[in-house]
């Protein structure tokens, strides 16, 4: 077991009359190698969940082992080491950084990383080349478009090969054939490199090409095509239908 | 993250910010050049005033002594008297002006009180002729240029023979040599005072650099003070018989060995005049001593002052650095959090931020420093006429502070962003 969360809560303003249980005892289970989709409505905490499954934020209750460690135990250091080697993250507002350009951006986990000059150029050059990115290394965010800084984004999340890829609506900003594109280049990850990919999305037909599909809403866990059910042939359909 | 790295990052954020780097530099440069040119005007000040007493003569006494019906000189008990206390005092002399309305010539060229009243004095070159300073004349003997701090530049000094046999000699001071003799060589001329003959057998260095009056380029009364100095004739005291109506004289020049034995010598002259006149006569010494540390005293404060003005403009210079560094601290929180999200630790994180506020601290340090030290020429040329350096101790402080007041408001807030989850960083907008 890759990713173990067990009765996981994310609660605001605990105890007020305000108070929202963005997450609502959550269990999760994911294995290493699979293609998994969380799919909901906006509001219904799947974007909590992927910020407490990336360690971008810890749950107010609730358990989570991460490849057989216990990452509720973990000092921010060891955090950030997770979240350097572990994981890539692709946000949907790409979060590049504007100083820097495409190649300084995607340098950057592998300086964290403290890895040397010359791998690093290796490193970073392939996965620009992964992307189709190269020919723009030496550009800033401001001079690309969406799609090519939202591929820039990916490579800097595969630039350090983690085994886990977390994207929270990678496509949600973009066209829908640069969103294909940008679909195209994390299964080619996952067929090839065998990473495991938790995709957040609220489109049915993104979702759709995915192996398992969880969906949440109002901070829990609905449904889950690992658990049976049609949830995949559900989903295709919805998607067909255009929502 | 090797330091090697942060170090690159810190120069890269530097140079792709360029306006908020250069506007944080603006406060540092401000602020420090302020205090440098401020505190240096100060010391400015000081200096001006020690080369003021410096021409005067330092340790100086001044003793006015005469007897109500001008019958008595207390000219030979005094040199004698002097010579007893040489503990204390290392030379006196007498001090007599001369108020009669002399004139001084040689050849067509006249110096003195003009005819036709007013204060200007007429220099005759044939025609027309031009207005200035009249000149001062003194009655002294072999220890006044000693006792007034005067350094020859020509020829040679009153003697003690001069003053016995009544030689009818002279010395210029500076200017009046220079208007009267332009490029000649004036010892061994003969002048005419009130048409008596004289012999020129010496010149004094100037004190002063010709300024005589107050103008508005910010020529300071120390300098008008210090040429005035240089508008002088020196005559052996004994010939007050021929220049000055054979009135005695009554104003003398006592010169100590070191400020301490100022006060000494002043008690101990007084009491030793008093003894001579009594009631029959005005006793006076005023020890200069006593007006220089009351004027450093004053000076003190001011620098304090101006050092008061000028840690407020390190303040005001220092919320400039301050309200850069909070305005974006927005969108450098968002940047924190996308290199926590990527795997920075706080240390990478503070260690970049540090880095970033010294470069720039250092670089604005440096450049106030600059400026500061060309204001402080400039503020010396235009006030003082001298060249004026800040000292290393104002100079150092003031980078240390700048510096230190934007490694504080640049770290704050990214050690306070650095804390935050990464999410909540990147929550920011």
């Amino acid at each position: 077991m890759l990713i173990d969360i067990k009765n996981v809560y994310k609660i605001y303003n605990e105890g007020l009359e305000s108070e929202v249980r963005a997450l609502d005892g959550v269990s999760l289970q994911i294995d290493r190698g699979e293609f998994v989709a969380i799919i909901g409505a906006s509001g219904s905490g799947k974007s909590t969940l992927m910020n407490i499954l990336g360690c971008l934020d810890i749950p107010s209750y609730g358990g989570y082992t991460l490849d057989g460690t216990d990452v509720t135990e973990l000092s921010d250091k060891e955090l950030a080491r997770i979240r350097n080697r572990e994981i890539g993250f692709i946000f949907q507002g790409y979060n590049l950084i504007s100083a820097l350009n495409a190649y300084e951006n995607v340098e950057l986990p592998l300086i964290y990383q403290g890895v040397g000059l010359l791998k690093r150029e290796d490193l970073v050059m392939d996965a620009l080349e992964r992307v189709k990115m190269a020919d723009r290394a030496k550009h800033k965010p401001s001079e690309m478009s969406g799609g090519q800084q939202q591929r820039v984004a990916i490579a800097r999340a595969i630039a350090a090969r983690p085994p886990i890829i977390m994207a929270d609506e990678p496509t949600g900003a973009l066209d829908s054939r640069t969103g294909k594109h940008v679909l195209e280049i994390l299964h080619t990850l996952h067929e090839e490199a065998g990473t495991t990919i938790i995709l957040i999305t609220h489109d049915n037909s993104i979702a759709a090409t995915a192996h398992r599909i969880v969906r949440i809403s109002d901070g829990r866990i609905v449904a889950d095509s690992k658990n049976g059910g049609n949830l995949q042939a559900e989903v295709a359909r919805e998607g067909g239908a255009g929502s | 993250m090797k330091l090697t790295q942060a170090l690159k990052m810190a120069a890269k954020s530097i140079s792709a910010n360029k306006g908020r780097s250069a506007l944080t530099m603006l406060g540092v440069i401000i602020g420090l050049a302020a205090v440098i040119i401020l505190v240096s005007y100060a010391q400015g000040q000081n200096l001006a005033m020690q080369k003021y007493y410096e021409s005067l003569g330092e340790n100086k006494l001044n003793v006015y002594a005469y007897s109500w019906d001008g019958s008595v000189d207390v000219n030979d008990e005094l040199y004698n008297y002097c010579q007893r206390i040489s503990d204390y005092v290392s030379g006196v002399t007498p001090n007599g002006q001369i108020w009669s309305g002399l004139t001084i010539s040689y050849g067509v060229q006249t110096l003195g009180q003009s005819n036709n009243g007013g204060g200007m004095v007429i220099v005759d070159g044939g025609g027309g002729g031009s207005y200035v300073e009249p000149p001062t004349f003194y009655l002294g003997n072999d220890q006044f240029s000693l006792c007034n701090n005067y350094i020859l530049a020509k020829g040679r000094d009153i003697s003690c023979m001069d003053i016995e046999r009544m030689n009818q000699v002279c010395v210029l001071g500076a200017s009046v040599a220079q208007s009267l003799f332009g490029m000649i060589d004036p010892v061994g001329e003969t002048v005419s005072v009130n048409g008596i003959p004289f012999t020129v057998i010496g010149v004094y260095a100037p004190k002063g650099n010709g300024v005589t009056e107050y103008n508005e380029n910010g020529d300071n009364w120390q300098e008008v003070a210090m040429s005035r100095m240089d508008n002088i004739v020196v005559f052996p005291h004994t010939l007050t018989r021929i220049l000055n109506n054979n009135q005695s004289i009554d104003e003398y020049t006592v010169k100590a060995r070191d400020s301490k034995s100022t006060r000494m010598a002043a008690t101990l002259i007084k009491s030793f005049l008093e003894g001579i006149l009594g009631d029959s006569g005005y006793v006076d010494v005023v020890n200069q001593t006593v007006y220089q540390e009351e004027e450093n005293e004053a000076n003190k404060l001011q620098q304090y002052f101006l050092g008061g003005i000028a840690a407020i403009s390190l303040i005001v210079g220092g919320v400039g650095i301050m309200n850069i560094m909070l305005v974006t601290v927005t969108e450098r929180t968002r940047e924190i959090g996308i290199r926590k999200a990527i795997g920075a630790e706080r240390k990478s994180i503070i260690t970049q931020f540090l880095i970033e506020a010294a470069m720039i601290c250092g670089i604005g340090g440096i450049l106030g420093i600059i400026v500061g030290y060309l204001g402080t020429l400039i503020v010396g040329k235009l006030a003082f006429k001298i060249i004026l350096i800040p000292g290393a101790g104002i100079t150092v402080g003031a980078f240390a502070i700048s510096v230190a007041l934007g490694l504080i408001f640049g770290l704050y807030p990214a050690a306070k962003a650095s804390r935050l989850q990464p999410v909540e960083a990147l929550r920011a907008d």
